[in-house]
């Protein structure tokens, strides 16, 4: 099969690669992007520790062919953190004790940062709907949920505008 | 108990940064250039023997660098201990289970590796196979290996007291059967490893371990390359819940194809070959009979266990006899015996996983829920009368220098409000209370001791050079938050350079609760080195006695006076102008005895300490569905002392996830014959945020007379505890008590509709 050209954007920059038709964004950001911070745990997204924000949104990138992304907007964990430093999330990862072995961390930020994108006050509850599909075999959860509802109250993201 | 500056304290993970940023690298990120892919030909087969393996096909495939079988091994065969060695990593004679390794590719990239598995043909014969422990121990089975008669791998066996006498004195005696399936760890990292020798022959590998030093002995003998020429080196690893602790095939694989093709190689498991292909939990059948006196006290008790270990040994008499082992050290017992048999079955390899058998600890506090039921007792009652206390000797001979196990189960208690609760819950709501204990700084015959070094740079700062490995509990923070309190520097300070065969001394790794007690010990003995050290250079210049001296906030000062103290960085500056060595040097050896041996001799000193933990939870149980809704848990553990507490409450915490609400209610492996039917995340229930309950934890301290600043295990006897309370606050909420583990939804309802009929029948 030949490779077809595929233009997003990463973290706020422009990429334009050469994929194979069948490539998930997963390969096409830590192989070919050599952004590694995005994991693979299970290939059929069920674990969640590939999960990054397209156009603010929480995917699978296991899931999501490389192609389907043309034109937009891919944030993954190496983004998280702005020019001021590490986003709020991360600050109450660390502070709370939620990272363990920290392989699943990446997701659970991307798919708390997205819950935050739309919903800057959820409750406890819905911090657990949304961090449903990110599995954690270390901390039993309890501290990311912590970290989660921290950051929440400590900065409220404001709303995505392409949202 | 002396003021510290680091020790005691909630600090956060010195690691944190980097996974929070995705800065930290695990095996699978990495790459180098030229890297091939490897990947492994399995078995298709649960027995046969192997007849032909003609690869001439995938080495004819554009991109193949190479394919290796038994043929370019030794025929080395691995085992845990001398008398279990039955592994051949690439059989030459035949396979033992589905999925077991036959043959492995490295080409350019995945899709030409995996098209190569395909072209590879092997001729098998099928032998007959054997799935259930029971019918391989039976006459007439087939034999999985030839040596071993009757597919029995371990017999353990215990006698103390006199069992019989302890019986026949008893007030009331009970004999139950105990069962659980399968489980699995289901790290979140698939196992992986990298493998890549230089010109000199010296071996570069990366893998998630919990012991580099562990997985280079066996790697140096089955390559048959010398112990210094294996460089494991460190990378962060996403978990391992016991699950690592071995030399797994692919390490072996990935060297050998890096050897034949002169290129780095990288193998990257799949979720199922990291289920089926690494290592389960043992499935078990408990019979336990247990005589008590009129107070609910055991005077005897007599276990015999059947394991299903699958195709080979792996830990199997450790993992044989720690059930027993944890609960002896838990509860009293005069006189008990025990048999464990670990059976061969033509199923996945199992090792040692957090909950030590399930069917064991579970099927012991069920059935003193029964015996206190009889009794007119408590279950809370009846674990303070049996509870283990400092001062005493387990049965097989382990001193206990210290244990809480009493405050334990009487704080978790209090804060569950069990008075107020047990009994008086309304209907299909229940409360139940397990208690376990865990080895602490435990060689097991295998392995000992660790040593440390400790280094300066002439900028004040200190390098601590250490075997222990971080596989996610947090190892890396233990050993700068030791290093920072002896050396009085500040954690930023301290730079490590840890789990490296090359650069780090001997260390037995990050298994079976170890680390801090052993590996975090040398690093302390390595700093109070280091600083006795610095203390002579600053004593002179202080007109001072070093004894009067202390280390703290970087400054070196007589005790009392620390305005006329002098810089850290000074003193070492003077050590490095003065010819004077600083550094420092560190060694731990437990104290065990020696002459103990799983099988052989299993009496003696084990370990040096031994932690106690208590879980109570409260369940409510939905008799429509089965379904159990966990309400509240309390955790409470004698962890000796609480060296981090931030990071002690996330290991109960997980704990509570993995033992109970994971290990109790959903996870369990079920079988096509010797095939796993759900070896993904996707039919192995393991637990999600939305199921987890509010989770106090209790951080009980004894003092340990032997553990780093008193510290022993934290988080494992919560697994395990957990798992028991559990099971028996769901056994309270149906009024039935279970044997079959995990209590599942249809376990659950089946025997409330037996319960009920049961009933109806009583009324007829």
């Amino acid at each position: 099969m030949s490779k077809r050209i595929v233009k997003f954007r990463v973290n706020g920059e422009e990429v334009e690669l050469a994929v194979e038709p069948h490539w998930t964004l997963l390969e096409a950001l830590r192989e070919e992007l050599d952004l590694t911070g995005t994991k693979e745990g299970c290939s059929e997204g069920v674990c969640g520790s590939c999960t990054v924000l397209v156009d603010g949104a929480p995917v699978r990138a296991c899931l999501t062919l490389a192609l389907e992304v043309e034109g937009r907007e891919i944030l993954t964990v190496e983004g998280l953190g702005g020019p001021d430093g590490l986003d709020p999330l991360q600050r109450a990862f660390i502070e709370r004790g939620a990272v363990q072995c920290g392989f699943c961390t990446s997701g659970m930020l991307m798919a708390a940062k997205g819950l935050l994108l739309e919903n800057p006050n959820p409750s406890q509850e819905d911090i657990k709907r949304a961090l449903a599909g990110n599995i954690c075999r270390c901390t039993g959860y309890i501290k990311i949920i912590e970290a989660v509802e921290e950051a929440a109250s400590l900065s409220p993201t404001p709303i995505h505008e392409s949202r | 108990m002396p003021e510290y500056s680091y020790i005691g304290k909630r600090m956060p993970r010195i690691d944190s940064l980097a996974k929070v940023t995705g800065a930290a690298k695990y095996t699978a990120d990495l790459k180098f250039p030229r890297m091939l892919v490897g990947k492994v030909l399995r078995s298709p087969l649960p027995h046969a023997r192997i007849l032909n393996i003609d690869a001439s096909r995938a080495l004819r495939l554009p991109g193949v660098k190479a394919v290796v079988t038994g043929k370019d091994t030794y025929g080395e065969k691995w085992g845990v201990f001398r008398y279990t060695q039955d592994q051949m990593f690439l059989p030459l004679d035949k396979v033992r289970y589905f999925g077991e390794e036959v043959a492995a590719v490295a080409a350019t990239d995945e899709d030409t590796a995996l098209e190569a598995l395909e072209l590879i043909k092997v001729d098998y014969e099928e032998l007959p196979a054997v799935f259930d422990p029971m019918e391989a121990i039976a006459p007439g089975a087939p034999l999985i290996h030839d040596d071993f008669p009757q597919n029995i791998n371990i017999h353990v066996h215990i006698e103390v007291g006199d069992v019989e006498g302890g019986f026949a004195k008893s007030y009331l005696v009970r004999e139950d059967t105990f069962t659980a399936a399968e489980e699995s760890y289901f790290q979140g990292e698939p196992y992986a490893v990298v493998a890549r020798f230089d010109l000199d022959g010296n071996l570069e590998i990366w893998m998630p371990n919990a012991g580099p030093h562990m997985k280079a002995k066996p790697l140096s003998n089955a390559l048959r390359i010398p112990l210094h020429k294996v460089h494991v080196r460190k990378i962060a690893i996403g978990g391992a819940f016991g699950g690592r602790s071995e030399i797994s095939p692919a390490d072996f694989i990935c060297a050998l194809l890096a050897r034949k093709t002169g290129r780095p190689v990288k193998i990257v498991y799949t979720r199922e070959e990291n289920t089926v292909c690494t290592r389960q939990g043992h499935s078990m059948i408990a019979t336990i009979k247990t005589g008590v006196d009129k107070t609910g006290r055991v005077l005897a008790r007599d276990v015999t266990c059947y394991m299903d270990g699958g195709a080979y040994s792996s830990t199997g008499p450790i993992a044989t006899s720690v059930p027993f082992l944890c609960m002896e050290q838990a509860y009293k017992m005069d006189s008990v015996r025990y048999n464990g048999y670990r059976i061969y079955t033509n199923k996945p390899i199992r090792g040692m996983i957090r909950v030590h058998g399930r069917a064991f600890a579970c099927g012991v506090d069920t059935q003193l829920d029964m015996i206190a039921e009889e009794l007119g007792m408590d279950p809370v009652e009846i674990r303070l009368v049996n509870a283990r206390e400092a001062g005493e000797y387990t049965p097989t001979r382990s001193y206990v220098a210290s244990c809480a196990m009493k405050e334990t189960i009487l704080k978790a208690a209090e804060k569950a409000r069990w008075k107020e609760k047990w009994g008086k819950l309304p209907k299909w709501r229940g409360i139940g209370i397990g208690c376990n204990s865990v080895q602490t700084g435990f060689p097991m015959g295998i392995r000992g001791g660790s040593q440390a070094i400790i280094k300066f740079n002439e900028d004040g700062g200190a390098t601590v050079i250490s075997g222990v490995v971080d596989n996610g509990q947090g190892n890396d923070n233990m050993l700068v938050q030791i290093a920072a309190e002896e050396l009085g520097l500040r954690p930023e300070d301290i730079q490590l350079v840890t789990a490296d065969t090359e650069v780090t001394p001997l260390d037995p790794g990050a298994y079976s609760q170890v680390s801090t007690f052993i590996g975090g010990q040398a690093v302390r003995l390595a700093a109070q080195d280091a600083r006795k050290k610095l203390f002579q250079i600053a004593a002179r210049a202080l007109e001072a006695h070093p004894d009067d001296l202390v280390a703290r906030d970087r400054m070196i000062f007589v005790k009392g006076v620390p305005h006329k103290g002098l810089p850290i960085q000074k003193v070492i500056r003077m050590g490095l102008s003065q010819g004077i060595s600083v550094a420092g040097e560190g060694s731990y050896w437990p104290k065990v005895d020696p002459k103990r041996e799983w099988v052989q001799n299993p009496y003696g000193q084990m370990c040096e300490a031994f932690s106690f933990g208590t879980t109570i939870a409260e369940v409510e149980v939905d008799p429509e569905t089965g379904k159990v809704k966990v309400l509240e848990v309390v955790a409470a553990q004698d962890v000796g002392f609480a060296l981090n507490p931030l990071v002690l409450e996330g290991q109960f915490q997980g704990a509570v996830a993995m033992g109970g609400q994971g290990g109790m209610l959903t996870e369990y492996h079920f079988w096509d014959g010797g095939r796993v039917m759900n070896p993904t995340q996707l039919e192995y229930k393991v637990p999600l945020a939305i199921d987890m309950p509010k989770i106090h934890t209790i951080i009980v301290e004894s003092v340990d007379p032997k553990g780093p600043y008193g510290a022993k295990e934290a988080g494992m006897s919560i697994a395990m505890s957990a798992a028991q309370a559990y099971s028996a606050a769901i056994c309270n909420a149906i009024g039935v008590y279970l044997k079959d583990y995990p209590l599942t939804p249809e376990k659950i309802l089946k025997a409330i509709r037996e319960k009920e009929e049961a009933g109806e029948k009583t009324h007829q």
